[in-house]
């Protein structure tokens, strides 16, 4: 079955900053929606008062990584797409994928060999030998 | 992460090192944390309705208790205080232990019906052992809502708590709904799995042999099918065995013995019906099979 692999977001912000408007505007209005949508997603709200660091939203995954995001001068609907972005996304690091595919059954009739396709002993005739 | 913006500017490399050199602590001791909507949450992710007591009952562990007791103990609260009214999950436990490995046994026996009793148990008792449920908790995030004494949490605590889910997923949903969880978590863990991995062969022509008077066939003979550097370092066998000069298996080897062996490891595969080609598990949901969810019950 489908397990959510996003176990939690804080949305750490400052009521006063200039920067963090859109995170407030996020906070009145979409995110007891969003938390409604996403059951399996802990939102955690906290703001620090006072001028302190940027506004972050981090998310913490079931494999144990934590992503931060920063929401600095961003609007409430940036936000909002950000939010479900990160809830649909696993906690895999986010590298280069080498190769565009991949398959579980990587040959159908059974891989090569170098004795695939040669006559078995039991079967090969010597100058004098009858096949057996 | 930003750390707190501290007040010198050339402490900032100390308290870095700091942050690095302190001790792992447990989530529920880092700020932003909920327990109730924590398992709340933990329910709606596995797609579970769980009667939430019992879910909290079964995050308890004996070791918790004892531990807990016991610092309250040293605070010198009075006797009242000091015993916690909280159950452990060691009942939960026993039933969840008791009725996964019911399941997992009966749905072998249906899927694989030609494997012996002895091969079915090695394969639940793989699919329970200690290694595999507690990985399978880490990635649910059992460690972080696990209640114990030591962190990380050891696995078999691990272990104790998921099964302890399971029993209380038994005791709130019923066991067809339980049956499915099951099927969902632990049956997933055998995929790309060997038989012979998880099951302990010491002698396969011996168990081949078996087999096959059972069946009334006659007794296996093996017959080099293909060599390869016979006289180099590393040689390569192919030995075929032949039953009624039909073949039944062909195994690779380095020495002749060992490619018997494998031969007639590959036969018993064969015969068990655990290719690597065979038909992959069924997951869709299931319609009948209600009597037989009533015979887990009464286990």
């Amino acid at each position: 079955r489908y397990v959510r692999q996003l176990q939690r977001l804080q949305l750490l912000f400052s009521p006063t900053a200039a920067d963090a408007r859109g995170a407030r505007q996020f906070v009145e209005e979409a995110a007891q929606d969003f938390a409604r949508q996403h059951p399996d997603v802990v939102l955690y709200v906290s703001p620090h008062s006072g001028p302190g660091p940027a506004p972050v939203l981090r998310a913490e995954y079931l494999n144990g990584t934590v992503r931060e995001e920063l929401i600095a001068s961003k609007t409430s609907e940036e936000i909002v797409q950000l939010a479900t972005k990160l809830a649909n996304q696993s906690g895999l690091d986010i590298i280069r994928i080498r190769k565009p595919f991949h398959t579980d059954n990587p040959s159908i009739q059974g891989q090569w060999h170098p004795l695939t396709n040669k006559p078995s002993i039991l079967t090969v005739q010597g100058p004098r030998m009858q096949p057996q | 992460a930003a750390p707190p913006p501290e007040k010198k500017r050339w402490l900032r490399a100390y308290l870095e090192l700091q942050r690095l050199q302190a001790p792992p602590q447990r989530r529920s001791e880092k700020p932003n944390w909920d327990y109730h909507a924590e398992i709340q949450a933990f329910s709606h992710r596995l797609q579970e309705n769980f009667a939430l007591d019992l879910l909290k009952t079964a995050f308890v562990n004996p070791c918790y208790i004892d531990s807990e007791e016991a610092r309250r103990r040293e605070l010198g609260l009075d006797k009242d205080a000091v015993a916690l009214h909280l159950q452990d999950n060691a009942k939960l436990a026993e039933q969840g232990l008791r009725f996964a490995r019911a399941y997992l046994t009966q749905s072998f026996e249906g899927a694989y019906p030609d494997l012996p009793a002895k091969g079915i148990e090695a394969l639940v008792h793989f699919l329970t052992s200690e290694e595999l449920v507690s990985y399978v908790a880490q990635n649910l995030s059992i460690q972080d809502l696990a209640l114990c004494r030591d962190f990380p949490a050891p696995p078999d605590v691990l272990q104790r708590t998921f099964l302890a889910v399971v029993g209380a997923l038994l005791e709130s949903s019923g066991p067809e709904r339980t049956g499915i969880f099951v099927r969902d978590f632990f049956i997933p863990q055998l995929i790309g799995k060997d038989l012979f991995e998880i099951w302990e062969v010491v002698n396969p022509m011996g168990l081949l042999l078996e087999e096959l008077t059972k069946r009334n066939i006659s007794a296996p003979e093996p017959r080099i099918t293909r060599q390869l550097g016979v006289s180099t370092v590393l040689p390569l066998y192919f030995v075929g065995l032949y039953c009624d000069k039909k073949i039944l298996a062909e195994g690779p080897g380095e020495t002749l013995l060992a490619a018997e062996e494998e031969a007639a490891r590959v036969a018993l595969r064969k015969l068990y019906g655990y290719t690597e080609n065979r038909r992959p598990w069924d997951y869709s949901k299931p319609k009948q099979g209600l009597a037989a969810e009533k015979a887990i019950s009464s286990n």
